[in-house]
């Protein structure tokens, strides 16, 4: 790399452009959104998980004051009838498969109304047999939730995630629950595990766990009937991809609908589009603008949290503690659509560690649950709870310091992920050592209940655009296309501020709609700051050297020798000439035959990801009558390639650790056996709060990306992906019970720490 | 999150109040905090037609400590966490009331309607079982009180007439040689108890001489528990003879069990909270 000078704004902490408008409730958000001639939404949710619609009795809801319209399938202007993914529903047609999904919208003048429409809606339901578990579904006997063959989905979201993928296809031809079978293997993992010197296996079971964003889904769709135009309103991740799914469900080409992304409140991969092709059609239906915002319950119901995972694993390794062999299947719970995270969780599974012999075989099953989604970092925290406890337990096993074995394998740059694609640049050694040197690890005596673990994630990347503007009081306003849902537009304005030579309050993010801004990624996978970080510092480039241009006229100087500085453009060596941008932005407005006004245009793509690890150490009490785990002391340290705007960073890895902290203790959807929500709400299901979490300290290891811009990496999702792992090894190492399920429950984690005293008693 | 519609009024007096309750029966529900009603109600598992305030009868709100303490129903738990005077007199109350939901829920709950509504896992039926106290109604067949020991009969329920509202809850502070504690498990998400145990002791002469236990949370209702209380009278109250008494904790309840807790592990939680309250609440008698 070329030697930088030091610089002026990047890499030093700087609070958030938009903090003040969110604290001080300022912000908009699509449920902010209101319209003239604007009708209230609300769904009735289906109340089995499987069931024939035999009639729907709509008069005593139409006859409530207020309602204007009671919406079914049949009401409403949507080409695909049967829904390929939760994305592409709208409303049930005939037969409901998931408690929870959407069978009929009323809309009315105001909220109460639609309620009380809703409450007096007669849905007649018969039952039918449905298939919750994973287990009840791959029972050979169990009727299949999909005869014809489970609907191809369109969209593949974890796509948006990380580029991967690979794997051979298992698919035989038989119609059943299971929609994808898929083995990932190099070498010949099964003799290798045999002739293993030490084996430690295991059976992990992780939970279904929603994201648990502050602002539930919500959106507010316009139409105007006569151009066929629809403007949507929403909490979204990506305004691109939520037009493209709207215009092809609806049947409208993409420049008829308008996604404008409002302030978003919480996504963490749940947000591409769920309720707009709904509203859509509905606004569409009765020409009127229609709002529909979840509330807590609803949303707990009908969108897509992540899925629930069981792991076994088997690992083999020498006396040494060199890794041998790793045996893994992976079963995942993806409810009713078809759904792949088995790629993804492979190539995370068989890329920690260099590891000669790797066989993991993945069987993704439908169930009568709400389609499976993607969660930061989808498949993760699931894969590292359960590779990292092995490897804890194979240290205790070898009598090896966990760090010391996790170090004698780490995977480096090129080595093979579980997909047998080179991992790029990478830093895990670096976060290891970091690790080694903290005092909460080195310090740490037996049975203190310190852990520790490590994960990571490859980062995704998508080909970006931005335009720079410089107004003549010497605002620069740089204009994106992506959604800011964790900070990026605090990093872009210092990348714009610092190469053009301006303070940072000079500088405005635009985020655009789908018409005005320009082409952006959705914001999943950790993508944005590494992809659009590239086209912001183009187009500051190109708005630089246009300035220079003219500046250089007006100072009757060499461009050479210009520099911009605070916003003023200076002489190099010639104190006392300069001048203010915006006054070069005025001359470049007003000069007939110059070049004319100021505005850069930039573009990038990226060519190669840059993946992102962590090493997370957590101290926790256990209250050993109760089995309550209270964790004290987080410590995450990541490698971060360098930090655009470090407080941004924090804040990242202080929010995936504490959701990390959910994964690990509290979060979990579950359903009893006839498919019912029992945790359909906050009273039930569990985040963790401020009382929950320690104060974390995040140590941001710098470790340029190659092709990063400014060497950053992505930062969003590496911190959720290790803290369970962290906890269960506390746990461990606090009790001398190894949990094998998320969360760790108070009562799990009781009955280990009992199983574990009788053992002893023995 | 929207309830049904409904009527409303606002009386200024008991008298009007019970009149209003006498009239419409059935279809009318009390309303003081809100703070079980009206999440029931915008649940819509809850739809009563006519609702009646009863926030303006500030003689139902107060508290009085005298020998014995008077607490008004309409009392806040915060007013109950802030008083002076109670705090000296009988300390378990504001122990008790703190680990009650949050800020804002204490702001608005009241005593009285946490009683009245009887929620298996709220923390207060635990608290006035071991204090023995009294509750204090009045209906359309006058005043009567009623011991606490005889007010919860089953979930939601109470030893309520129809028509009856609580006016108050008295019980004696403790003197010297008393003490009371309050220990709760909390459930993970809702922070209502999953086990909430509550313990009073008298001790004279370094012998517990009267001792009252009661457990919410883990049954269909707050109930006492003779077994842990015999078994502690007659002893030096140390450390081994608390925990034998409360190993008979839970014997003869109901256990409930739910996706947080099952019935086994609630009737081991029922153990251990136990001794932790009773291990107070004898530190404090000494
Ligand atoms: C988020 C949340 C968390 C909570 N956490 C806890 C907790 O940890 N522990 C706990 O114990 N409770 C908890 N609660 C419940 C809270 O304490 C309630 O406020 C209380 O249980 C009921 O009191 P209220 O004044 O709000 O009664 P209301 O909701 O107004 O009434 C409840 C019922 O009692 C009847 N009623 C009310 N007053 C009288 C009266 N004077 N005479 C006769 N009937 C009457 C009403 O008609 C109604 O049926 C929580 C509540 C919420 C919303």
């Amino acid at each position: 790399m070329t030697q930088q000078p030091p610089h002026r704004y990047l890499g030093k902490a700087r609070k958030s452009v938009d903090g003040i408008e969110k604290v001080t409730g300022r912000a908009r958000y699509a449920g902010d959104v209101y319209l003239p001639g604007m009708l209230h939404g609300k769904l009735a949710l289906s109340m089995y998980a499987h069931a024939r619609i035999v009639r729907i009795d709509t008069a005593a809801a139409k006859a409530i004051p207020g309602v204007v319209a009671v919406l079914t399938a049949h009401d409403l202007p949507v080409r695909q009838h049967q829904p390929s993914s939760r994305q592409t529903t709208t409303l049930a047609r005939d037969v409901v498969r998931y408690r929870g999904e959407p069978v009929a919208l009323v809309l009315a003048t105001h909220p109460a109304a639609a309620e009380d429409a809703v409450a007096a809606l007669q849905i007649d339901y018969e039952p039918l047999p449905a298939v919750v578990t994973v287990e009840a579904a791959l029972d050979p006997a169990a009727p299949v939730i999909w005869p014809q063959g489970a609907p191809r989905a369109d969209a593949d979201l974890t796509a948006a995630h990380a580029a991967v993928a690979r794997g051979e296809e298992q698919n035989g031809h038989t119609v059943s629950n299971v929609h994808e079978r898929k083995r990932f293997s190099r070498g010949d993992a099964h003799t290798a595990l045999a002739a293993a010197d030490v084996v430690v296996a295991g059976t992990y079971r992780t939970s279904i766990v929603h994201q648990g964003y502050l602002e539930p889904h919500a959106v507010v769709a316009d139409v105007d009937p006569i151009r066929k135009q629809i403007t949507l309103y929403t909490s979204t991740q990506g305004q691109f991809g939520v037009r493209d799914e709207v215009a092809r469900l609806l049947g409208l080409r993409p420049s008829q609908v308008t996604v404008v992304p409002m302030t978003v409140g919480g996504g963490f991969g749940a947000k591409y589009g769920i309720l707009e092709p709904l509203a859509a059609a509905a606004a569409m239906a009765v020409g009127r603008p229609v709002r529909i915002v979840l509330d807590r319950s609803e949303d707990f119901l009908t969108t897509t949290p992540s899925p629930a995972s069981t792991i076994t694993l088997k690992l083999g390794a020498t006396r040494e503690g060199i890794l041998t062999a790793l045996v893994a299947e992976i079963v995942i719970d993806n409810g009713v659509y078809p759904f792949t995270l088995g790629g993804i969780m492979s190539t995370l599974l068989g890329g920690y560690y260099r590891c000669p012999n790797v066989q993991i075989d993945v069987v993704e099953v439908l169930t009568h649950k709400p389609q499976a989604g993607a969660y930061r970092a989808p498949g993760a925290p699931q894969v590292t709870f359960a590779l990292e406890s092995s490897i804890d337990e194979l240290a205790h096993r070898l009598g090896l310091d966990p760090l010391e074995l996790r170090m004698r394998n780490a995977a480096t740059t090129g080595d093979p992920m579980g997909n047998n694609d080179p991992w790029p640049s990478m830093g895990l050694t670096k976060v290891l050592e970091v690790a080694a040197a903290h005092p909460l690890w080195r310090n740490r005596t037996p049975g203190s209940g310190v852990g520790m673990a490590i994960g990571g994630w490859p980062c995704g990347m998508s080909p970006a655009a931005a335009v720079c503007r410089v107004d003549t009081d010497g605002i620069v306003r740089v204009h994106v296309g992506s959604v800011d849902i964790s900070g990026v537009n605090s990093s872009f304005v210092l990348v714009a501020a610092e190469i053009l030579g301006v303070p940072p309050e000079q500088v405005e993010i635009v985020a655009g709609d789908t018409r005005s801004g320009p082409f952006a990624g959705p914001s999943g996978g950790s993508q944005i700051t590494y992809s659009v970080t590239g086209a912001v510092a183009a187009t500051a480039r190109e708005a630089r050297r246009q300035l220079l241009e003219i500046a250089a006229d007006m100072l009757e100087a060499r461009i050479d020798d210009l520099d911009i500085r605070e916003g003023e453009v200076l002489v190099r060596g010639v104190p006392g000439r300069s001048l203010p941008i915006g006054e070069v932005a005025r001359r470049a407005q007003e000069q007939p035959g110059g070049p004319g006004p100021i505005v850069g245009e930039g573009r990038a793509a990226p060519a190669e990801n840059a993946p992102g690890f962590v090493a997370h150490i957590v101290q926790v009490a256990v209250d050993q009558e109760t089995g309550r785990v209270q964790p004290l002391r987080y410590v995450a340290i990541q490698d971060v390639g360098f930090p655009l705007n470090p407080l941004m960073v924090e804040g990242q890895i202080h929010g995936g650790a504490v959701q990390g902290i959910g994964w690990a203790l509290h979060e979990a959807l579950r359903y009893d056996e006839r498919g019912e929500l029992l945790t359909a709400s906050l009273m039930d299901y569990t985040l963790p709060r401020a009382a929950d979490v320690p104060s974390i300290e995040a140590v941001l290891v710098t470790n340029p990306a190659p092709n990063g811009p400014f060497g950053a990496r992505g930062v969003g999702e590496p911190p959720i992906t290790a803290g369970a792992a962290a906890i269960a090894n506390a746990i461990r190492d606090a009790t001398g019970a190894r949990i094998y399920e998320l969360p760790m429950r108070d009562e799990i984690v009781f009955q280990a720490i009992r199983q574990v005293s009788k053992e002893e008693c023995l | 999150m929207i309830p049904a519609p409904f009527d409303y009024y606002a009386p200024n007096s008991l008298a009007e109040a019970l009149t209003l309750l006498q009239q419409h029966g059935d279809d009318a529900k009390i309303l003081a905090g809100g703070h079980s009603l009206l999440p029931a109600m915008k649940l819509r598992l809850a739809s009563p037609a006519i609702l009646i305030d009863i926030n303006k009868i500030s003689e139902l709100r107060g508290i009085k400590v005298n020998g014995t303490v008077e607490i008004g129903a309409l009392t806040t738990w915060s007013a109950i966490e802030q008083d002076a005077a109670l705090a000296k007199a009988c300390p378990v109350m504001a122990e008790a009331v703190s680990l009650i939901g949050d800020i804002q829920v204490r702001n608005r709950g009241t005593i009285g309607g946490s009683l009245a509504h009887a929620d298996p896992a709220a923390d207060m039926p635990a608290v006035v079982l071991a204090l023995d106290a009294h509750i204090h109604v009045e209906g359309p067949n006058g005043p009567r009180t009623i011991a606490a020991t005889d007010f919860f009969t089953d979930m939601l329920s109470t030893a309520l007439e129809p028509g009856e509202i609580i006016t108050s809850i008295t019980f004696n502070s403790l003197g010297p040689g008393e003490g009371a504690a309050y220990a709760k498990f909390p459930h993970p998400a809702s922070r209502y108890a999953i086990v909430g145990a509550a313990a009073y002791v008298k001790m004279e002469n370094g012998q517990v001489t009267a001792c009252r236990v009661a457990i919410t949370g883990a049954g269909p209702k707050a109930e006492r528990q003779p077994a842990v209380e015999q078994a502690l009278i007659g002893t030096d109250g140390n450390a081994d003879a608390i925990a034998a008494a409360a190993a008979h904790a839970g014997e003869g309840m109901d256990m409930l069990g739910d996706i947080h807790a099952s019935e086994e592990y609630r009737r081991a939680m029922c153990k251990v909270y136990t001794k932790r309250a009773l291990l107070k609440a004898v530190e404090r008698a000494r």
